[in-house]
């Protein structure tokens, strides 16, 4: 229909005086579309394509990108640090991807760096903590250990924030997403800036007990 | 009155101008200033919206969420000049974009920043800005905003409205305020004028330009053209009092001229008519003495009486020259056109009748006329001739002409002979009374002849010379 309508122009510029401006403005509309079907088609594919790996990269980029709309108390431990560590509590699915995103990253002049621990007592001077889902069997247990830590918790686990973690990954048509239980990351003594609350799925607000 | 239009109408126009010229410079700097500071306040505005919108959507852009970009984006609805707006990814990728209407449309790449935050740019309907999104030292992305240039254009009408209102209250203020100054420069010069010009057309020194009340220039001008107008009134005055005094002057001097010239002449004909008298008694009593007494008287003592009578005819000859000179001047000259050649025949022929044994020849042009006093100019002919007759008599033939040079321009009249003639050297003596050139033994004369002539001729506004040699003749010239 678009190349008929271009064709039907052409007719008409051949036959008679040229309105360049219905022609600049169609070109401009054919260019629009050709984006808007690039961001609403193409890409999403591409993506699809890849698959996993494309997944945990682009997780392991928000771990890091959720770590700088996080203030920490200047009380705690872990501000007093020189690095800055993400950490992968139990099985890693990042592989490579973590460290080759944070690799040469810095947040408030600190160096990120990417930790994988097995202990929980390790996971206490962690920045974020990633919890894989392997953990998912003794998560009640991880997040009792990290009760009232300044540690920034985050999982793929289902219901991992109903449950008392902090931000949860959720898959939503081809996009990865996130939920927020803001009211653990206050007892935390954490504070999460209103700008990522604003592009979270959810936000729960109310203390609730881990079920 | 047209130039009591033209100064006052000259002083409108260029008051009209100055103040219209200036206060188009001055409306058109403060648009122009104007409309550079409200692009930059629109740009600041612009910068401000982007930087918001930047700030507010790089939490979207990290965490892929266009949906919220778009709400961040929507915002700019406030704002009823914005036309569109977009985020882009740091790739170039469009991630979000607001549209004002449907006629609206998305850029399709912001133009690549080198180096700059952001950069903008204008056209003739819109103005393109372009932002570097920047969160936390990080470049996440861009944003663009795309704003029409109304609010601007509304602006400049506002201006040029102001503008074209501020002029014509202007012109029109300028308008009102003119007479004011046709009062203070137009009027006196306007009068000024008038006096010169009544000065100019009647001659009227007398009238004088009001003065003004300021102390201008113009009261300068005034005053001192006044002024002027006295000098020359006074000099005008005195100028009419010399003359008059001159013409009485002339008239008395005229006056007594005349009564001494009469005094003289009245003096000189009674003195010739008073010696007529004793004359006659010598000149009688002589001859009686010779007639009665010639028995008694001795050849020498007769001799001697006869000496004495010739003596008194010829003092007798010599009064009644000086009467007939005093009456050439003192006589009326009648004007009437005269035929000299006429006059020229009858007096040779008079003169042959006298002396038949002469021989003498006459050469007279005919037709030669001339307007003057017939008895004068015949006295005066007579004259010349018989002078000419005169001093040919000792030749034993003589050639006498009368003719008329066509020489040069004056054309004068001739009487030439080929007589005793005169020395050159001489010739100015010529016309005096008694004077002579020849001893009276020579040529008997009493030397008042040529004096009437020149006379005569003078007194009919005419020229007389004359150009001679010793024994070749003489030739008179006269022009009437």
């Amino acid at each position: 229909m678009r190349i008929k309508k271009r064709g039907a122009a052409k007719r008409i510029l051949g036959r008679a005086a040229l309105d360049l401006a219905r022609k600049w403005r169609q070109r401009v509309l054919l260019r629009w579309a050709v984006s808007i079907a690039f961001v609403t088609i193409v890409e999403p594919c591409i993506s699809a394509q890849k698959g996993k790996p494309q997944e945990y990269e682009v997780k392991a980029t928000y771990l890091y990108n959720f770590a700088r709309f996080v203030e920490w108390p200047a009380t705690a431990a872990t501000v007093k640090s020189d690095a800055f560590t993400i950490c992968v509590l139990g099985q890693d699915p990042f592989g490579a991807i973590l460290d080759a995103v944070v690799a040469g990253e810095t947040i408030d002049g600190k160096v990120v760096l990417a930790k994988r621990v097995l202990k929980l007592q390790d996971a206490v001077s962690c920045r974020v903590l990633y919890v894989s889902s392997s953990e998912e069997s003794r998560l009640k247990e991880v997040l009792a250990a990290l009760d009232k830590v300044c540690v920034l918790t985050v999982s793929d686990i289902p219901q991992f924030s109903q449950r008392g973690g902090m931000i949860q990954f959720v898959q939503e048509s081809n996009r990865i997403r996130f939920e927020v239980n803001l009211a653990s990351a206050e007892d935390a003594g954490l504070s999460l800036s209103s700008e990522l609350l604003k592009v979270a799925i959810t936000v729960r607000r109310n203390s609730q007990p881990g079920d | 009155m047209v130039s009591d239009y033209s100064i006052s109408k000259k002083l409108t126009w260029m008051n009209m101008l100055v103040s219209g010229a200036a206060l188009l410079l001055a409306c058109g700097a403060f648009i122009a200033y104007d409309v550079a500071s409200l692009r930059e306040g629109m740009i600041y505005n612009l910068s401000m919206q982007a930087q918001i919108v930047g700030f507010n959507s790089s939490s979207a852009l990290l965490f892929n969420d266009p949906h919220s970009a778009e709400n961040t984006l929507s915002a700019l609805k406030a704002w009823p000049n914005i036309v569109s707006a977009g985020i882009f990814t740091p790739d170039g990728r469009p991630f979000a974009s607001y549209l004002r209407g449907r006629d609206g449309r998305v850029l399709t790449l912001p133009p690549i920043l080198q180096g700059k935050t952001e950069i903008y740019r204008f056209n003739r309907s819109e103005a393109v800005l372009v932002r570097r999104i920047v969160f936390q030292e990080r470049e996440t992305g861009f944003v663009y905003i795309q704003s029409d240039l109304e609010g601007l254009k509304v602006r400049v009408a506002q201006y040029l409205g102001v503008a074209a209102a501020v002029l014509a209250t202007s012109l029109l203020a300028v308008l009102l305020i003119s007479p004011v100054f046709r009062r203070a420069i137009a009027e006196p010069i306007v009068h000024l004028a008038g006096i010169a010009r009544i000065v100019s057309r009647d001659r009227d020194y007398s009238v004088r330009a009001t003065p003004t009340s300021d102390h201008d220039e113009l009261s300068v001008l005034v005053d001192d053209f006044n002024d002027m107008l006295s000098q020359i009134q006074l000099r005008d005055a005195a100028l009419q009092q010399a003359h008059g005094e001159l013409e009485q002057r002339v008239a008395e001097r005229t006056r007594e001229l005349s009564a001494s010239n009469k005094e003289l002449e009245a003096f000189a004909y009674s003195v010739s008519h008073d010696l007529r008298a004793p004359l006659r008694s010598i000149d009688g009593f002589s001859q009686a003495l010779l007639e009665d007494y010639a028995d008694k008287l001795d050849a020498n003592a007769q001799d001697h009486l006869q000496r004495v009578r010739r003596a008194a005819q010829r003092m007798s000859a010599l009064i009644d020259d000086m009467l007939s000179l005093s009456r050439v001047t003192r006589c009326e000259l009648r004007r009437e056109k005269l035929d000299l050649s006429a006059m020229a025949k009858s007096i040779a022929s008079d003169l042959q009748e006298a002396e038949p044994g002469r021989c003498v020849d006459f050469v007279i042009e005919s037709g030669l006329t001339a307007v003057g006093d017939p008895q004068l100019l015949r006295s005066a002919m007579e004259n010349l001739l018989r002078n000419s007759w005169k001093y040919t008599s000792g030749h034993p033939t003589a050639r006498i002409e009368f003719c008329r040079s066509e020489e040069n321009g004056l054309r004068p009249f001739i009487v030439s002979d080929d007589g005793a003639g005169f020395d050159a050297r001489y010739a100015d003596r010529l016309f005096g009374a008694f004077q002579r050139l020849h001893t009276a033994t020579e040529f008997p004369g009493t030397g008042v002849g040529l004096a009437t002539v020149q006379r005569i001729i003078h007194r009919h506004g005419g020229e007389i010379w004359a150009e001679g040699e010793v024994e070749k003749g003489a030739t008179f010239y006269f022009t009437l």
